[in-house]
């Protein structure tokens, strides 16, 4: 059973707990302002290429996109009600939200390459081999490198974080949390939560606007 | 030498021995692995202090070699490709490896825990983290620019860079994307060290302006270089995949990439010089020995210039296709930006006017920075003014402004800092006489070498090129010359600095008589920076008051 | 147990209403006009999770302070960034030939 480790530039844990807090804050900021920029570029994408993006949208999978949307939200909410577990000192059943929320990220990647293999069959590569032709493809290939490198840049932070959960297990296994000290899981936490919103935007950009024109 | 703070008295300085050397972060551990592991701040920020010397040389030897081939209209020693590789080379190093870092990673590193009175930084592992996130990308990129070099410009604007580019763009991307992790980690660290570090009794309103400045180049560093490192992934997918995001022929639009190229970089020119100004607002009260003038309005002009210089990017763009309307707004905000500039600087004048003022070399810096970099900023506002734009953009006037910021201005505030720290970091003294002609040395080197290009600009010389009409080459020599003369200017203290490490005078504590918590521990401090918490009690320029100083009889 | 429990399904419940909210929206094709609609939902969700399972009101003011800023300074990126293509034309053409 080990104690909390009280680096020696903070007075106590309260101090280091909230400091790390603050930093994973920080640093979700920044990942707002990078994702953000991704954004921008679809925006000024859709302004001069609207007919381009619809035709592009009608290519995505819309149950998968879905499906993936309630596993990430539900993953989200499960490991929210694990840090309200540890908080009661309830060291099992955080275990058990970590486990569910580790299984439901995979599912998440599993659907992902799924989803993947499906758009490189019907040629949704941007490029020289472009699936697409005619008058709006070029507004069309635009918008599929939008979804191909946020989708990926999405999935290598997911699977960030499932690694991230999976090495909280091993240290929940050790003992290493209780209600005195859990820093580490609240701020997986947020990082946890911020990957699920930047899906909560993507989900509507990629499947539902250009859908919708 | 009183103390001007209120402090409770390290049992080691009590101990007092001149003589025997006590333990300092230096002498603490001396194996190689104790320095390429350590987690000490002080250490981490002379890693670094190394690596950025290394690059501005190496960025330097780039503009030597440009500076001589523009000797004669034809181009003296290189061919145009040639010429092109040079000047992206000069630039790419000078901005992501030199500039950007800087005082932030050397100067910063060091003192910002000294002055907030902790034991380091909020994140030690982060810290070093990042200086090996930059070596990483720095080798990276300078692998790239050996290996036939870029000819793109450090702009590196589509579609040049990425359809038609000779060289190594995406690994140079890399890099870069490498160095803007490190800078992002180094900010995050400085901002929550400021938050949550202070010492008992410091509040934000009695921090040196130093952490003040720090503090807002760092939110640059979080807020910009994300869409910078979002950008160069994107330009790497164009260029591997051959799609066009940003190239026209194959659908794309250049100016997204312009607009998100400078949404960074404009922010980014604000993160170089906001630490020197910050240096300079340490060494103008000390070397006037009178309180900083309008303190808050220095703290809160630092903030500003940060958020405000989010807002003008588009002033990069007026002549590359943007909207009228556009470049209005942007014109508009950008001679808004330059407002909190001017009040610092007349705060500065007003820290001196009716103090007592001693010229050492750190003095003799900061008074040459506020001459250049208000020359270089008032330069800024007729490349702000839309219709002058029109006829200075891409001319050697562009390049005169941002010299004057940047080597006139932000490089001697970093030595104006590196002296003035020297005898805390090191625990020796410069030889002052050697500083004093070196600093004016570069001061005049650098008027020499930068003042004839506004005119060149003016006269329409573009910039970029290798060859030039010949009636443009008495400026041109001139420049030149003023080159050489900025060169020796520069190796001077690299020779004086690495002197004085063996052989320069001990330094006391306090040589400067400066307030300041650094300057209540040893030089050099020892491992823990502090043997028990400083408390403070009173604001961060406790100098005499000015009705003291008027009071003063000469 | 029960309470976090219950707390957090209500959460996920709002979150899933909004996202049949958001796809009823888009499926029933209400036109290009409305298409930037479609985000409203999403925001709310977004504000959802911010404020319940990240917690962002119990944290204290710096973490607030950062979250706040981040959004600010979104809202410059995409804000004063969509003057410029919002108010010129535009010239670029499909790609038809690979050079």
């Amino acid at each position: 059973m080990s104690e909390a480790q009280l680096h020696f530039q903070y007075e106590d844990l309260e101090h280091q707990s909230d400091t790390a807090l603050d930093g994973m804050w920080l640093f979700l900021a920044q990942e707002v302002l990078f994702f953000g920029a991704l954004f921008f570029a679809w925006m000024l994408n859709r302004h001069f290429h609207p007919l381009g993006y619809h035709r592009a949208a009608q290519q995505t999978d819309l149950l998968i996109g879905s499906i993936n949307t309630v596993l990430l939200i539900t993953s989200s909410a499960v490991y929210a009600a694990g840090v309200g577990f540890i908080r009661l000192d309830d060291r099992r059943r955080l275990v058990q939200c970590c486990v569910i929320t580790a299984l439901l990220g995979l599912a998440f990647l599993g659907f992902k390459g799924l989803e993947w293999h499906e758009d490189l069959a019907k040629h949704m590569n941007p490029g020289r081999y472009f699936g697409l032709s005619g008058a709006d493809a070029g507004g069309a290939q635009l918008f599929w490198v939008f979804y191909w490198v946020a989708t990926v840049l999405h999935g290598v932070h997911m699977a960030v974080g499932i690694g991230l959960v999976a090495w909280l297990l091993h240290r929940v296994c050790k003992g290493a949390y209780s209600a005195a000290w859990h820093t580490p899981v609240e701020v997986v936490g947020l990082y946890w939560s911020f990957v699920d919103v930047v899906w909560l935007v993507l989900y509507p950009l990629i499947y539902l606007v250009g859908r919708a024109g | 030498m009183s103390h001007a703070l209120g402090f409770a008295t390290s049992g080691i300085k009590a101990a007092g021995i001149r003589n025997a050397e006590p333990d300092n972060y230096l002498t603490h551990e001396t194996s190689l692995a104790s320095w390429l592991l350590t987690t000490d701040h002080k250490r981490i920020a002379i890693l670094y202090a190394i690596s950025i010397t290394f690059f501005f040389f190496m960025g330097g030897a780039a503009a030597a070699l440009m500076r001589i081939n523009l000797l004669t209209p034809d181009g003296a020693i290189v061919a145009p490709e040639t010429y092109n590789r040079l000047f992206t080379w000069h630039g790419v190093v000078m901005v992501w490896f030199f500039l950007v870092p800087s005082i932030p990673v050397t100067l910063g590193n060091f003192i910002v825990p000294l002055m907030l009175g902790a034991r380091d930084l909020a994140f030690p592992k982060i810290n070093l983290m990042s200086w090996y996130l930059f070596m990483i990308g720095g080798t990276l990129t300078t692998a790239a620019l050996f290996w036939g070099g870029l000819d793109t410009g450090w702009t590196f604007y589509t579609p040049l860079s990425s359809t038609y580019a000779k060289g190594h763009v995406v690994l140079a991307a890399f890099g870069i994307i490498m160095a803007g992790f490190s800078s992002i980690a180094t900010g995050l660290n400085f901002i929550i060290s400021i938050h949550r570090l202070r010492a008992p009794g410091m509040t934000f309103y009695r921090m040196p302006i130093f952490l003040w400045s720090i503090y807002s180049a760092s939110v640059i560093y979080v807020l910009a270089t994300p869409v910078l490192a979002m950008l160069l992934i994107l330009l790497s997918f164009e260029t591997f995949f051959r799609v066009g995001i940003f190239d026209p022929a194959l659908g794309g639009d250049p100016l997204l990439f312009q607009h998100l190229f400078w949404f960074y970089s404009h922010p980014a020119v604000y993160i170089m010089i906001l630490p020197g100004m910050g240096v300079v607002s340490e060494i103008i009260p000390a070397f006037s020995r009178k309180q900083l003038f309008g303190y808050k309005f220095v703290a809160w002009c630092s903030v500003s210039i940060a958020v405000i210089g989010f807002f003008v990017w588009t002033h990069h763009m007026f002549v590359a296709g943007v909207s009228v309307f556009s470049a209005i707004v942007f014109s508009l905000t950008s001679f808004a930006v330059a407002v909190p500039s001017a009040i610092k600087v007349f705060n500065w004048i007003g820290t001196m006017h009716k103090g007592y003022i001693h010229f050492d070399a750190p003095m003799i810096y900061a008074l040459g920075f506020i001459a250049l970099f208000t020359i270089g900023g008032l330069t800024g506002l007729w490349l702000a003014t839309l219709a002058a734009d029109v006829h200075l953009h891409d001319t050697y006037f562009v390049i005169a402004h941002f010299h004057f910021i940047m080597v006139g201005g932000m490089v001697s505030a970093y030595f104006a800092g590196l002296h003035y720290w020297w005898p805390k970091i090191t625990g020796r003294m410069y030889p002052e006489m050697w500083g004093r002609l070196a600093a004016l040395i570069i001061f005049f080197g650098f008027m020499l070498t930068f003042a004839p290009q506004f005119m060149l600009g003016y006269y329409g010389m573009p910039r970029r090129y290798a060859t030039y009409p010949p009636e443009f080459q008495v400026l041109n020599v001139l420049s030149s010359a003023g080159a050489g003369v900025l060169a020796v200017g520069y190796l001077l203290p690299l020779g004086y600095l690495v002197w004085s490490l063996f052989r320069g005078a001990r330094a006391p504590d306090n040589p400067w008589g400066a307030t300041g918590l650094e300057w209540q521990t040893r030089s050099p401090p020892p491992v823990e920076n502090f043997a028990t918490t400083p408390v403070v009690t009173k604001g961060p320029y406790a100098y005499p008051t000015p009705a003291a100083v008027a009071a003063r009889t000469t | 147990m029960r309470r976090i429990v219950r707390g957090a399904a209500l959460v996920w419940l709002a979150l899933a209403a909004l996202m049949a909210v958001e796809l009823g929206g888009s499926l029933a094709r209400l036109g290009p006009g409305f298409s930037g609609l479609l985000l409203l939902p999403a925001a709310i969700m977004v504000l959802l999770v911010g404020l319940c399972f990240m917690r962002v009101r119990e944290s204290g003011g710096l973490a607030r302070f950062f979250a706040l800023a981040a959004i600010f300074w979104l809202t410059v990126l995409l804000g004063l960034g969509s003057i410029d293509p919002l108010t010129r034309h535009d010239y670029s053409v499909d790609v038809t030939q690979y050079p």
